[in-house]
């Protein structure tokens, strides 16, 4: 019903689209100046069709639940029962209606679902007839303002102003609400956990929150030495500390080649072949890292005589970083490439050679930008979950062994939401409290690498 | 003195022929402009004298270009030395994103030309005074050549080119992104380099082939019409589209 009211709608659209342009033809003929092109014309008239379908059809959506449930529950308002029990009621009904109940079905409960049916369909065919004869009188109202030929393109270029404001705000609002329930959340679980423990304890156990009887009342002194964030926020630089050894020195290099000696041919397809391992989920590496890497590091790590645990950082952060290979290969690529050819060309005529040239002049220049974009990748290894998940394990150890496992803030956010939890636990909460602290580390990276990438551009433009 | 020989050079751009069998001889410490109008060649015909088209992949050169008697084009000769003896200052000044100093001293250090500090801050202080910039920036040798003004840096690039004292230098239209005021003192400039230099200088700017030069070469489609002195080709052209050219007919 909806989606037939919904096609029909636009295709009216459509039809006053098409009456608009027409319409403004039919002024242009009688020798008359149109104060816009004629599709300005047919955009006002389609506009004036979607705006109050859209509103008409958000309220609706609002508020039509609201009032049949008023409605059917009003049979209900002369016996004493509870709010919750009244909700119940309206959800048996519901599922009765739907043809989905399985309970004892009372002749009461089989007539509310009739009302409740009878309600819905009345409501629908109300909705039909109200929006598409305020449609039609909108889009008259409209058809009159252009037949006099006055103006269309303003308030249709404020209109897509007003759609694109939207949209963004829609994104803006998203983190914001985001970011404040993280907050929230947070400041709970520090009301029961206290900062100092978090920041400084170095004994990461939730799994020992979930001993608590639930008809307890809580007890934070049970929670000592139970989230200790050190060794998770050590791992995680770990770990991302071996990624970016691994990434910053291939990548850097394969960008250089890619810029400066690379071939036109050779760099048409050397750099899509090196950005397809961006485009692998990082589930594949994980695997790739937990099935092939951890046991090849471990066999390895035995005939040598090294004791080597099959999940390990090492294998990890390796991983990842060849995950991160292509994000600064093809930054640094970029930003190599947009060098002036002036100051290669300059340093050449000096007499320097291409890897002179590159070390003193281009590098130098290019320095801001290659280093936003390991700034960047060190966001991605500090937020990459998957691999770590996989191939390194979720013990919290506070090691700076490679060779042993060792966990991530992400991580442990997996393995804390996972399953059933509790609104309300500490448990639960320290989940949001990581994602705080890895959402303020990644953050600050971000900004500084922004900051860092608009010097650069300041001193080319 | 005959510094500079070409000898049948021929300039491909891929398939594409740029320059066409150019025979020039250019006469040691004086002045030689190329004119001709946009897209003849003179500037293709002036990055052969360093091997600077060796930098673009799809460009061929044929042909001999010899240099006190030497074959540039030959397998032998070594580029990085070659720069060192010709230098080049480009259409747009170009001063590395470095230090007034670092720009000077870029060359000597890539060519191992200073035993010490001093050794190169003789060498900064003199490049930096024969390119008559010394007064305007010995303050502020250790700012960023870029934040100087156009005609400042694009003497800051003379400098730079004659920091490792080379035979020839060559100037690529010098003075086209500047002033009529920067013009003059590089024009000035030149003239007082060709006492040690070699000077070759394309320029679009026909008054200033006749103010700084003592012989003049017109190219036309890839083509050299007429060589010869300025004066000369100036006054008493013997081609009709030199004498077309020179008066402004067409170009």
């Amino acid at each position: 019903m909806n989606l037939i009211l919904f096609t029909f709608i636009v295709l009216l659209g459509f039809t006053s689209y098409y009456f608009g342009r027409k319409k403004a033809y039919t002024i242009q003929s009688s020798n008359k100046r149109l104060t816009a092109l004629p599709q300005f014309y047919g955009y006002y008239l389609a506009i004036w069709c979607a705006i109050p379908a859209f509103i008409i059809f958000s309220l609706w959506a609002i508020f039509e639940p609201t009032i049949v449930k008023l409605l059917v529950l009003s049979d209900y308002s002369n016996q004493s029962y509870l709010d919750d029990e009244l909700n119940l009621i309206y959800e048996k009904t519901k599922s009765l209606s739907r043809g989905q109940f399985t309970g004892e079905i009372t002749p009461f409960i089989e007539a509310s679902a009739e009302k409740y049916l009878s309600l819905r369909s009345i409501a629908q065919s109300s909705k039909a007839v109200i929006v598409l004869s305020i449609i039609i009188a909108s889009v008259a109202y409209a058809y009159k303002r252009i037949s006099s030929n006055s103006r269309t393109r303003e308030p249709v270029e404020k209109f897509l102003n007003a759609v694109l404001f939207t949209a963004s705000l829609a994104a803006i609002l998203t983190t914001v609400g985001i970011v404040f329930s993280l907050i929230f959340q947070t400041i709970d679980f520090f009301k029961v956990i206290p900062l100092f423990d978090f920041v400084f304890g170095t004994h990461w156990y939730p799994a020992k929150a979930f001993v608590r009887d639930s008809s307890e009342a809580l007890d934070p002194s049970m929670y000592s030495d139970t989230f200790g964030a050190v060794p998770i926020f050590a791992g995680t630089f770990f770990i991302a500390f071996i990624a970016m050894c691994v990434a910053i020195p291939i990548g850097l290099m394969s960008g250089i080649y890619l810029a400066e000696y690379a071939s036109s041919k050779v760099r048409q397809y050397a750099k899509p072949l090196i950005e397809i391992l961006a485009g692998i989920p990082t589930v594949v590496y994980g695997f790739f890292a937990a099935l092939t890497v951890g046991p090849f590091l471990k066999e390895l790590g035995t005939s040598m005589g090294l004791e080597v645990s099959a999940e390990s950082a090492l294998a990890a952060g390796g991983v990842m970083g060849i995950m991160i290979i292509p994000f600064i290969s093809s930054l640094s690529d970029d930003v190599i490439t947009s060098v002036p050819q002036s100051l290669r060309d300059g340093s050449y005529a000096m007499g320097a050679t291409k890897s002179e040239t590159i070390k003193r002049v281009i590098f130098p220049a290019a320095l801001p930008g290659i280093v936003g974009s390991i700034l960047l990748g060190v966001s991605r290894a500090i937020g990459e979950t998957m691999i770590v998940v996989m191939a390194s394990g979720l013990a919290a150890n506070l090691t700076l062994n490679p060779l042993e496992s060792t966990s991530t803030i992400t991580a442990q956010i997996v393995v804390i939401l996972i399953g059933d939890q509790a609104f309300g636990d500490p448990k639960t909460q320290a989940a949001f409290a990581l994602g705080m602290s890895l959402f303020l580390v990644t953050l600050c990276l971000n900004i500084v690498a922004l900051r860092v990438v608009k010097k650069y551009r300041e001193k080319y433009e | 003195m005959i510094k500079i020989k070409a000898k049948n050079v021929d300039v491909f751009y891929g398939k594409k022929q740029a320059l066409y069998n150019i025979g020039l001889d250019i006469e040691e410490n004086q002045v030689t402009a190329l004119i001709g109008p946009s897209g003849c060649g003179k500037s293709t015909f002036l990055r052969c004298l360093n091997r600077m088209n060796d930098v673009i992949d799809i460009c061929s050169v044929k042909g001999e270009i010899l240099i006190n008697d030497f074959n540039i084009n030959d397998k032998s000769c070594d580029v990085v030395r070659l720069r060192e003896k010709i230098g080049m200052v480009f259409q747009k000044p170009n001063p590395f994103p470095k230090t007034v100093y670092e720009n000077i001293s870029y060359g000597p250090t890539i060519h191992g030309m200073a035993q010490s500090k001093q050794e190169m801050d003789e060498i900064v202080e003199t490049s930096l005074k024969k390119a008559a910039l010394w007064e305007e920036v010995k303050d502020r040798l250790h700012e960023p050549g870029t934040g100087l003004s156009g005609g400042q840096q694009q003497r800051l690039c003379i400098a730079r080119a004659i920091s490792v004292r080379p035979e020839v230098i060559l100037m690529d239209e010098p003075c086209s992104a500047l002033d009529p005021i920067a013009t003059a003192q590089i024009e000035e400039l030149i003239d007082e380099l060709k006492k040690e230099h070699t000077i070759i200088i394309v320029t679009h700017s026909m008054a200033q082939a006749a103010r700084v030069s003592q012989n003049t070469g017109f190219f036309h489609l890839g083509h050299l019409i007429e060589h010869g002195s300025t004066d000369k080709i100036f006054k008493n052209p013997d081609n009709t589209k030199t004498q077309d050219y020179i008066t402004g007919r067409f170009g």
